[in-house]
């Protein structure tokens, strides 16, 4: 008996040693070839060739830590910061601004920069987890649009600057859907029993519920938000399935066929099948934009002020149009990929151009949307000691 | 004076003893401790703790509401007791149906030729070497609409001629159950296997000297024999499935909530760590009790110890 389960050990062991052994001969011959490739020159993997940054700056860390969203910025990018500054970038990812505030108000995280999405950052300087931006060393400002500075959750972008910028709309299966729904409210339609997808966010399904009494995003109210907790109820039987990590899956698979999603989901859902349409509700879309922030007790603030101007220089922030298809805030890029000719690889492997890339964007209903819409938008902000009737209202939803 | 240590017993079992105590009492009560200290406090609106003490968290967790609508002195809401009620009763179902499914193929697996049982025993021990969610989410390749059950279903449907709606079967409470099942059957195979490896074989013979059939052989012998792995591989299937959230987050939706995910939600989106600290605790308390009494009935179970 005791022989027996020996055996079973010693095969466990045999062949756990051979799987390690074969990956790590791969391993060795990789990184070997990158080494030497990249002594010679500063090609990326793909092969593109790393601008000189236009601000240069010393730094002096040799390391940078970042901790951002899950699939939110370019490989490429990173491998170029690496190689123009030789410096090493850490990065550890979160998919909620939960978790990524958790992560950091229990302290001694050791990160540079993170990623806040904008009423978190109202939070994140109340409870003093952020530094101020020393604007005389962030040059690249001057790429952004106006239109996506200067925020009521972060006025004069003293502890933010942009990332990225999305909506949050309604999606459908135009496949399997008859009637579309055009508005916020025709979501509770009894049709749709059972066949919705919804993000995991207290914030904008609540948001969305208090749009379609006619209320406003932020209310802080008791009453209305009682009212929204039980038209709330009425809307639960309709959905499905909660997905803040990838909602696009169970729309393509078929187990959900309409519900909520935002920008850059819905575009790669809308890729993988044309019958996806991406439809802004007659209330009003819910706006949104990720930020950079820069934490109180940064280590390497040089090497951050070096990512941050490398970064949105126009000849790095056009991988984002490629690699990540949400409202750009840069216009610098815009103008640069414009009738640009220059060959790059795309993100399917095939060669392209950054005119493509620019005119791809442009096209597309869900990245480049009309001022209307966003005039017709609402912001989320932070409600301070009000957060708490929210979290009560979700949990009572959620538990149900 | 080592001298003295080493004739000493009992100062050497202290000794022995010692580092696992350290342990224990650093990562265990110390832990356990401050979540008692925590569940007694307040949240601040940024979800910090305020240290007072308040019985709000339990009050809220047994139904009562401090804040009712307007117009009603108190209100009754078994929300979370539902949620209790749930997760016990899945853990419940889970355990049987795991002992059903278990019991036949440790029988089979011990009363095998000694030479294929190490190369059985082998095959359960496989899938424990794929990461615990991965296999989960294959689960959701199964299960769903356009997944490969309902392909088979409907291909075998389409060949007898008979019309086929697809089943709805990911994002459902029983989703949830077929995943436990499937997560937790390793740890009931095992010790049941243990304990049936070990009867005598000379045991079968008397009971066939005495002129038992098989079945009162396996009643009578085979069963009560194999009676502490079965209760090791409930206690080991039972505990774990009543505190797991991943199974019910990704089989379940986010829809089908128990307690697991009641706390995990209280630490992250909630921003509530008192209520969940007071959620962890009563959880426990539940465990021990469930645990205590099914122990004093069928014993503690000494398979638990070699599985």
């Amino acid at each position: 008996m005791y022989k027996n389960r020996i055996f079973i050990l010693l095969q466990f062991f045999v062949i756990a040693i051979l799987m390690l052994a074969a990956c790590s001969g791969d391993g060795d011959v990789v990184a070997t070839v990158v080494t030497a490739d990249t002594e010679v020159s500063r090609l990326t993997s793909t092969g593109y060739t790393c601008p000189e940054p236009e601000f240069p700056t010393t730094v002096t860390s040799t390391e940078l830590n970042l901790f951002v969203w899950t699939e939110y910025i370019p490989a490429e990018m990173i491998e170029c910061f690496e190689l123009v500054y030789g410096v090493k970038v850490n990065r550890s990812e979160y998919s909620s601004n939960e978790e990524m505030y958790d992560r950091l108000s229990a302290g001694g995280s050791n990160y540079d920069l993170t990623q806040p999405t904008d009423y978190v950052i109202a939070r994140m300087t109340r409870q003093d987890l952020l530094q101020e931006f020393d604007h005389a060393k962030l040059p690249a400002l001057k790429n952004f649009d106006p239109r996506y500075l200067d925020f009521e959750f972060d006025p004069g972008n003293k502890y933010s600057i942009p990332y990225l910028a999305g909506t949050d709309a309604i999606v459908v299966n135009t496949g399997a859907v008859e009637n579309i729904p055009q508005s916020w409210a025709d979501l509770w339609k009894r049709e749709y029993a059972g066949r919705m997808v919804f993000p995991d966010d207290s914030r904008s399904v609540i948001g969305l519920t208090l749009l379609t009494l006619g209320y406003d995003v932020n209310t802080t109210d008791p009453l209305q938000l009682a009212e929204a907790r039980e038209k709330l109820y009425e809307l639960v039987p309709n959905i499905r399935l909660f997905d803040s990590d990838s909602p696009q899956t169970a729309l393509l698979a078929g187990a959900v066929d309409l519900g909520m999603m935002w920008t850059g989901e819905a575009y790669l859902a809308r890729q993988a099948n044309s019958d996806i349409q991406y439809i802004f509700p007659t209330e009003g879309v819910i706006l949104w934009q990720d930020n950079w922030s820069m934490l109180k007790d940064a280590p390497h603030p040089d090497a951050a002020y070096a990512w941050l101007n490398y970064i949105n220089q126009p000849n790095i922030f056009w991988m984002v149009l490629r690699d990540f298809p949400y409202i750009n805030p840069n216009t610098a890029a815009f103008n640069f990929a414009r009738n640009n000719q220059t060959k790059v690889v795309g993100v399917n492997g095939k060669e392209t151009t950054l005119a493509t890339l620019y005119v791809a964007y442009m096209a597309s209903p869900i990245t480049s949307i009309s001022s209307a819409v966003i005039k017709n938008g609402h912001r989320i902000v932070d409600v301070g000691e009000s957060t708490r009737l929210y979290d009560d209202v979700w949990e009572a939803v959620k538990n149900r | 004076m080592f001298q003295r240590l080493r004739e000493s017993k009992s100062a050497r079992g202290t000794l022995l003893a010692l580092p696992t105590t350290a342990w224990l009492f650093v990562l265990l009560i110390i832990p356990l401790i401050l979540t008692l200290i925590v569940s007694f406090g307040q949240r601040s609106p940024d979800g910090n703790v305020i240290y007072t003490f308040t019985l709000n968290n339990y009050i809220r967790l047994f139904g009562y509401s401090t804040d009712c609508p307007v117009g009603q002195a108190s209100c009754f809401e078994p929300l979370y007791l539902n949620i209790l009620w749930r997760s016990l009763s899945l853990a419940f179902n889970t355990t049987w149906v795991v002992v059903i499914m278990a019991y036949p193929l440790a029988y089979f697996i011990a009363r095998a030729h000694p030479k294929k049982r190490s190369l059985y025993l082998f095959m359960v021990l496989i899938p424990l070497w794929t990461n615990f969610v991965i296999r989960v989410y294959a689960w959701m390749m199964l299960l769903r609409k356009e997944g490969a059950i309902n392909a088979i279903i409907g291909w075998l449907m389409h060949l007898l001629n008979i019309p086929f709606v697809p089943f709805e079967m990911l994002y459902t409470p029983g989703a949830v159950l077929v995943g436990m099942v499937y997560e937790f059957l390793p740890f009931m195979i095992l010790p049941i296997y243990t304990s049936l490896e070990k009867i005598d074989n000379s045991l079968y013979e008397a009971a066939a000297d005495l002129g038992a059939n098989s079945l009162k052989t396996f009643l009578r012998v085979t069963l009560p024999l194999s009676m502490p792995g079965m209760v090791a591989g409930t206690i080991l299937v039972f505990i774990p499935v009543m505190g797991t959230f991943i199974v019910s987050d990704i089989l379940g939706g986010r829809q089908v909530i128990l307690v697991g995910n009641l706390i995990q939600r209280q630490f992250l989106d909630a921003r509530d760590p008192t209520f969940g600290s007071a959620v962890s605790l009563i959880l426990m308390v539940m465990t021990l009790i469930v645990t205590y009494f099914y122990t004093r009935k069928f014993g503690f179970g000494e398979e638990i110890v070699s599985a």
